[in-house]
């Protein structure tokens, strides 16, 4: 009953607020190491489905599937020690939270049906609105306000298009259950103008999830005012969740003949947030809301690879991979420094090298891999986009990706250089712990660890899930 | 049953408008559990739904309850805690707003009038009233700056979605899981946007959304 996967979480979640905080956390480790197992189990296929017009599992599901449980394991561990040493008010709460996001995040990654897709998607938003809250600040009042009334909205208005592609089933007289595999069969006779209209509306409304521009304006403020492991967990594994939605309706798009129209506003979208990434990271005084908007710019570049197709969808989903597993690693490492130096200002943090030199080694490595430097994973899959998009002669489109590469690599290179090398204002307040160094430091090493050696069963995962659209990794 | 149909979207529009005009934020409240019994009573007079089993008329007794009693309830306790009465300064003042209400009218009846769909009669109504009603929900929200109002926009754009889903949708098809979807969204947004209505009131001494303005680049 693959159904488990999400179920435990939840059931874990709700148990944890009626036991105490020293409990919980030792709870969302068990859980945390019970869903990777479970989510092992259902790669070898030995978990099936119980409702199966609700729920099914995808190759591009799993795929994400498991990169969020893989993720949630090193935040939970990180938690362990964060929950100790930050201060926060309602510590149940937290560790509720985490793991009913957990659970919504999974059932997304298992759902067949578009509705319940979209439940699903709308359920995340409502348990991860107490994580940013949590502080109970201002600002913290100020990023939930704006997160959840964004994201509602938006999420408001892909429902509105899925109403619509029930409408193009409707006219073109179809007579199939609402499922995404059911009408990936059937995909010929759906009416092309309503199934336009509803995949504009779909990208509009998880696009605003996903923190595509010019819808992303929740990002950076919720990104910066929750704590670093939510974070991590809302960077690395929930905007995945949202791309998923989209990903599923372009593959209908693309089934029903309509991929080249899907692919032009993917792409469209994909390159407006990279450049809106990179422009704003570019003197960005906080770091937390500098990752965020190299978020947003990842995003783009996985828009744009799945937009572009053939050999860079392979790309964009290695894209997928090393961007979560990367931009949690350093939201905990930003997590440490922000417990060492109590600011997010860069300005006012420096030397990090002298005051947290295991961080110091985390952050670096982050920082070469978010670049898009090798060793790390995401030199490749930008490399592969990039050769993707010359295949198919978009040569203004590669023009635009690689100012904006160059614009991120240079803001991140000057924030990184003032942060580690400058001088401080600060006194240090809390010491960095193994517990909190071990996480990032295990996340940048699968990242390099998938360049050196992709087991078969990731590989061919990923070749299914790009196969029903065109994808290869024959150039 | 066209007529009840008829009198029902005729009652929903007016609501759009009065909510547009109101200044008064009780009388908004109280405005919003009107739209939301007639909305919720939509289905039942379509033609296409006579045929409702038990287990759906159980179903939209409780989105009556919800979207005409529940919703309106606590958003009436919210109104009553922060201890507003109205809004002062919106963005767009009501002359402004109601003008908007009647060109968005306008508007909705041409997009439907163009769209040449081949709709079961009497559902053209009912596309008009949901397209005015999500418009009106977005300007609402665009148009004032109490977090309050823009809470009730939220909720006239649900309206409006959930309108359109049943205009359009075979029932056969989407049964319970659709209404399902619009109720979670609904309790989204007065559960969590209650919640925080609260802290604002209590973090700022008042729920103007201008106040919310330090994060930015």
């Amino acid at each position: 009953m693959i159904e488990f996967i999400f179920l435990l979480p939840l059931a874990t979640g709700l148990m944890a607020l009626a036991l105490p905080a020293t409990l919980g956390r030792i709870l969302l480790l068990i859980t945390a190491l019970l869903h990777l197992q479970l989510t092992i189990m259902s790669w070898m296929g030995s978990l099936t489905p119980v409702f199966t017009s609700y729920f099914s599992t995808s190759p591009e599901g799993l795929l994400i599937l498991m990169v969020t449980s893989f993720i949630f394991v090193c935040i939970s561990l990180y938690s362990f020690s964060y929950m100790k040493e930050s201060e926060m008010e309602n510590k149940p709460i937290f560790i509720c939270c985490m793991l009913l996001f957990l659970g919504t995040m999974s059932m997304v990654t298992l759902s067949d049906h578009p509705i319940v897709l979209w439940i699903a998607i709308e359920a995340t938003t409502l348990v991860s609105a107490p994580l940013i809250f949590i502080h109970r600040s201002k600002e913290a009042l100020e990023a939930t306000w704006k997160y959840v009334l964004i994201c509602s909205v938006g999420i408001a208005l892909a429902l509105l298009g899925y109403f619509f592609i029930t409408l193009a089933m409707d006219l073109g007289n179809i007579d199939a259950p609402l499922t995404f595999s059911s009408l990936n069969t059937v995909a010929s006779q759906l009416d092309p103008l309503w199934l336009k209209v509803g995949f504009i509306f779909v990208v509009i409304g998880f696009g605003t999830k996903m923190g595509l521009a010019p819808m992303h304006t929740w990002l950076p403020d919720a990104h910066s005012q929750a704590p670093s492991p939510a974070s991590a967990l809302l960077s690395g594994a929930l905007l995945n969740c949202a791309f998923l939605g989209i990903y599923k309706t372009h593959i209908l798009m693309h089934v029903a003949g309509l991929g080249e129209f899907s692919g032009n506003v993917l792409i469209g979208f994909g390159l407006l947030s990279m450049l809106v990434g990179a422009i704003f990271i570019i003197g960005q005084p906080d770091y937390k809301r500098m990752l965020a908007y190299s978020s947003i710019k990842n995003m783009g570049i996985i828009a744009f690879g799945v937009g572009i197709g053939g050999f860079a969808l392979y790309g964009a989903f290695l894209h997928i991979i090393h961007h979560s597993l990367l931009k949690s690693s350093l939201f905990l490492s930003a997590g440490n420094i922000l417990l060492g130096f109590g600011t997010k200002q860069v300005q006012r943090i420096g030397g990090i090298i002298s005051y947290l030199p295991k961080t110091f080694i985390s952050f670096f490595a982050g920082f070469i891999g978010i670049s898009g430097l090798p060793p790390f994973g995401m030199f490749i899959s930008e490399v592969v986009i990039i050769v993707g998009a010359f295949q198919e002669r978009r040569y203004v489109s590669v023009g635009l990706f690689l100012l904006a590469l160059t614009l991120v690599g240079a803001g991140i290179g000057r924030i990184f250089m003032s942060m580690s090398y400058g001088e401080t204002t600060e006194k240090l307040q809390v010491e960095e712990k193994t517990l909190r160094l071990l996480p990032s430091y295990a996340l940048l090493l699968a990242s390099v660890g998938l360049c050196v050696w992709m087991p078969d069963i990731v590989y061919t995962t990923i070749l299914n899930s790009i196969k029903i659209i065109g994808g290869t990794i024959h150039g | 049953m066209t007529n009840i149909t008829e009198c029902i979207l005729v009652i929903t529009l007016l609501s759009v408008l009065l909510s547009l005009a109101s200044t008064r934020l009780i009388a908004l409240v109280r405005i919003m559990a009107l739209q939301g019994i007639m909305v919720s009573l939509t289905p039942l007079f379509l033609k296409g739904h006579e045929s409702l089993g038990s287990g759906a008329l159980i179903f939209f007794q409780l989105m009556i309850l919800i979207k005409g009693l529940l919703i309106p309830g606590l958003l009436y306790m919210a109104v009553k805690r922060i201890a507003i009465k109205r809004e002062i300064e919106p963005f767009i003042g009501y002359h402004a707003s109601i003008l908007a209400g009647l060109v968005m009218l306008i508007f909705s009846v041409f997009i439907t009038s163009h769209l040449r769909l081949s709709l079961p009669a009497g559902h053209d109504m009912v596309l008009i009233t949901a397209i005015t009603t999500m418009a009106a929900g977005f300007f609402l929200m665009m148009a004032r700056s109490k977090a309050i109002t823009q809470v009730i926009g939220y909720l006239m754009l649900e309206n409006g979605i959930y309108l359109i889903g049943t205009a359009l949708t075979k029932h056969s098809q989407t049964l319970y899981v659709v209404e399902f979807g619009v109720l979670l969204d609904l309790l989204v947004g007065v559960m969590i946007m209650g919640i925080i209505l609260h802290n604002i009131n209590s973090a700022f001494d008042d729920v103007d959304t201008t106040l919310l303005g330090r994060l930015k680049d």
